[in-house]
């Protein structure tokens, strides 16, 4: 497995599991989280466990790159590129959606229904970068 | 049946059985790569393709090979053309 999807899998594994465990409290229990305060602190530590757990899978893959010659080549950016710009469109679609959101929804809905989707476009890009790898016409 | 097809691995072999990982350093792409290449999973850009002939002193048509999708009888493209 090369590096640049290792680093997928990563971002993968740390991302996913930390903003399901948000993405959860917000949506099923709000009770939870009643305040300003504690919907930030909320956030504030999700993001920290995901950035902690990131940080030490990037160590550890670190480690590994010392002993190989080239980190990423000409493969891994096609498969990076076309990942990213189908994420990117998506998220494009969905902030469209978000963007008219202020007419009937508050204000942490909002916060919240775009950070979803910023969320689902980078897990979006990072399965592509996966499965890129898997299935050999998605990296043409 | 592979659209692309190549005899890199083969060149290899006869290269003193060069490892993926050194091929892969002379030509700038990563093991796996090359691995992917030789399994005919990625088709590399024309600019590797001859660096890859250039290292076992080929030309690129003596290294890979292409053939047409819909060519039923699997016939090589007319070189002479």
């Amino acid at each position: 497995m090369s590096s640049f999807e290792k680093r997928a899998w990563l971002a993968l594994c740390s991302m996913g599991p930390a903003y399901a465990v948000y993405f959860v409290i917000q949506a099923g229990f709000p009770a939870l989280l009643p305040t300003m305060g504690t919907r930030i602190a909320c956030l504030a530590v999700v993001a920290g466990l995901h950035a902690i757990a990131y940080l030490a899978g990037w160590l550890v893959i670190k480690r590994q790159e010392r002993h190989e010659g080239f980190i990423d080549d000409e493969r891994d950016r096609v498969i990076d590129g076309r990942a990213t710009r189908v994420a990117y469109f998506a998220l494009l679609a969905a902030m469209m959606l978000v963007v008219v959101m202020p007419f009937d929804h508050e204000g942490w809905q909002i916060v919240n229904a775009a950070l979803f989707f910023i969320v689902v476009a980078e897990m979006m890009r990072n399965a592509l970068i996966v499965a890129g790898y898997r299935k050999p016409r998605l990296a043409h | 049946m592979p659209i692309e097809a190549n005899d890199v691995r083969l060149l290899r072999f006869l290269a003193q059985d060069m490892t993926q990982a050194e091929l892969g350093r002379r030509v700038g792409l990563t093991r796996q790569t090359i691995a992917a290449v030789e399994q005919g999973r990625y088709a590399p850009s024309l600019e590797v393709a001859f660096r890859i002939a250039h290292v076992f002193g080929k030309r690129v048509d003596e290294v890979f090979h292409w053939q047409s999708p819909n060519d039923e009888a699997g016939t090589q493209v007319d070189r002479t053309r």
